[in-house]
């Protein structure tokens, strides 16, 4: 699915988080938003989402403004997974809620895709680690399968080891599954991994944008910082 | 000119959260009748509230019963009016004293774990995830909360009513030197269905403010461990106030 957004503005209590943005996220191809903390990324996704309204501008889906959100999933910052449910239960979360029990060999066979053993399957998410959790809420992301999936700092709070598997593992899942992704990152090493596109926000624009594989070469200063982790 | 500032942003939050949750109640009426029901949700639920409450209900129960025969026979023995204690403390625990006290200890127990649930899952990103699944919110977790505890409450109530009698019993009986058979006689025959009923009637409307009430407080929490803690003393003072003031209404609609 092919998402174009034309000069999209959203506020908050009166304030512009988005002030002017226009992006084109392309079919079947990875999409990263860079940014610093609190610069809108995440309003953006769930925007794009329809989790949140919006103010002005123009979301297209494929060249409509109305889709089913069952086509989008989406991999939270923290997992975002339910407590009270089995880790098996978290991933069929859809089905398990209407009743249908025929979702183990589905379950398994995700959770094998995304390098999570079996012996979790009946475990609750207070018993696994944050890697495992981000792994598991891949899974559930991928249990309905979307053509979109917007993964929220899939590597915040990891290690470089662990970062660097689930960077793998997201690259492998949308290279075979041919999924439209959006990823939303503080981590160049990781947009440069996995990503085909960039767009950068800065204070609610797009302040750059471009190939990641040609971030590094960036000639916008800010942006530049941004990579250099210097203030600005 | 800054005090009427203060006054007026004072009056402009309350009104908000007024309109609020007003929308929230009449949105949960509207999934209500148009119901996508997790019916194993409800039940593991309701069952869930069941059993975990009826330790703290028994002791409330029994311990206000205790004290009902207890004070009655200091005030019924001064005009020599002691055999209308069995009749006072079935009466006042029926009407009165069966579904506030119940309601008031439910929303502790109850309406506080309710808030507190699903602020976390709101600070979590649990809510949003929910939506991301396609599923409502108000048919997932809000009316399974507020129909368990509606049908909770008057068997909470009932319980009450009838430990709370038996406490009344031992004192008597016991530690004041009743009749037995005579004290269950009196407590038989003075009570009728409409006392049972109006205190039942209580509770089906306090078991809906405090989940309505909980729910609404837990959904639109603020962000962070402060909005979680926030969320959970909002939900079981307001409950409170709610079920006391509320009370009267329903009193003079029996009375």
């Amino acid at each position: 699915m092919k998402i174009e957004i034309k000069s999209l503005k959203k506020k908050f209590n009166g304030n512009f988080v988005l002030k002017d943005i226009s992006l084109t996220i392309e079919k079947n191809k990875s999409t990263i938003i860079l940014g610093q903390s609190g610069c809108g990324k995440s309003v953006l996704i769930k925007t794009i989402y329809q989790l949140f309204n919006f103010d002005n501008g123009t979301i297209l889906y494929d060249g409509k403004s109305q889709v089913d959100i069952d086509k989008f999933s989406m991999l939270f910052q923290y997992g975002a997974l339910f407590d009270s449910l089995k880790i098996s239960e978290n991933i069929a979360f859809t089905d398990f809620i209407n009743n249908k029990t025929n979702f183990e060999k589905k379950v398994i066979s995700l959770m094998n895709d995304v390098g999570l053993d079996k012996s979790i399957y009946h475990r609750y998410p207070s018993e696994i680690s944050g890697g495992m959790k981000k792994r598991v809420g891949l899974a559930r992301a991928l249990y309905k399968n979307p053509k979109v999936i917007f993964l929220d700092e899939p590597t915040t709070g990891l290690d470089p080891i662990n970062s660097d598997k689930i960077n793998d593992l997201i690259l492998k899942v949308i290279t075979k599954r041919k999924i439209t992704a959006v990823t939303i990152t503080h981590d160049i090493k990781s947009a440069i991994k996995t990503g085909d596109h960039y767009y950068f926000i800065n204070k609610g624009i797009i302040e750059d944008k471009g190939d990641c594989k040609k971030i590094l070469k960036t000639k916008n200063k800010i942006f530049k910082t941004f990579i250099t982790g210097a203030n600005f | 000119m800054k005090f009427i500032e203060n006054i007026g942003t004072i009056l402009i939050k309350i009104f908000s959260n007024l309109g609020k949750f007003i929308l929230f109640t009449l949105f949960f009426f509207k999934y209500l009748f148009k119901p996508k029901f997790y019916l194993k949700n409800n039940l593991l639920y309701f069952t869930n509230i069941l059993i975990s409450s009826i330790p703290i209900i028994a002791l409330t129960g029994i311990f206000s019963g205790m004290v009902l025969a207890l004070q009655s026979y200091t005030g019924f023995s001064r005009f020599s009016a002691e055999s209308a204690i069995p009749n006072i403390v079935v009466l006042t625990l029926t009407r009165e004293l069966g579904p506030v006290l119940t309601g008031l200890m439910i929303s502790a127990r109850v309406g506080s774990s309710i808030a507190a649930e699903i602020a976390t899952m709101r600070v979590t990103e649990q809510i949003d995830a929910l939506k991301t699944l396609n599923t409502n919110y108000y048919n997932y977790l809000v009316t399974p909360r507020v129909l368990s505890l509606i049908i909770s409450l008057p068997i909470f109530v009932t319980l009450v009513d009838f430990i709370g009698v038996m406490g009344g019993y031992i004192v008597s009986v016991h530690r004041l030197g009743f009749n037995d058979n005579l004290y269950l006689l009196n407590t038989i025959d003075f009570l009728n269905l409409g006392d049972y009923l109006s205190g039942i009637f209580k509770a089906i409307a306090f078991g809906f403010i405090i989940s309505i009430v909980s729910c609404y407080c837990g959904l639109f929490s603020d962000k962070g461990a402060f909005g979680v803690g926030t969320a959970t003393t909002n939900a079981v003072v307001i409950s409170s106030i709610l079920i006391l003031s509320s009370n009267y209404f329903l009193t003079e609609l029996f009375f």
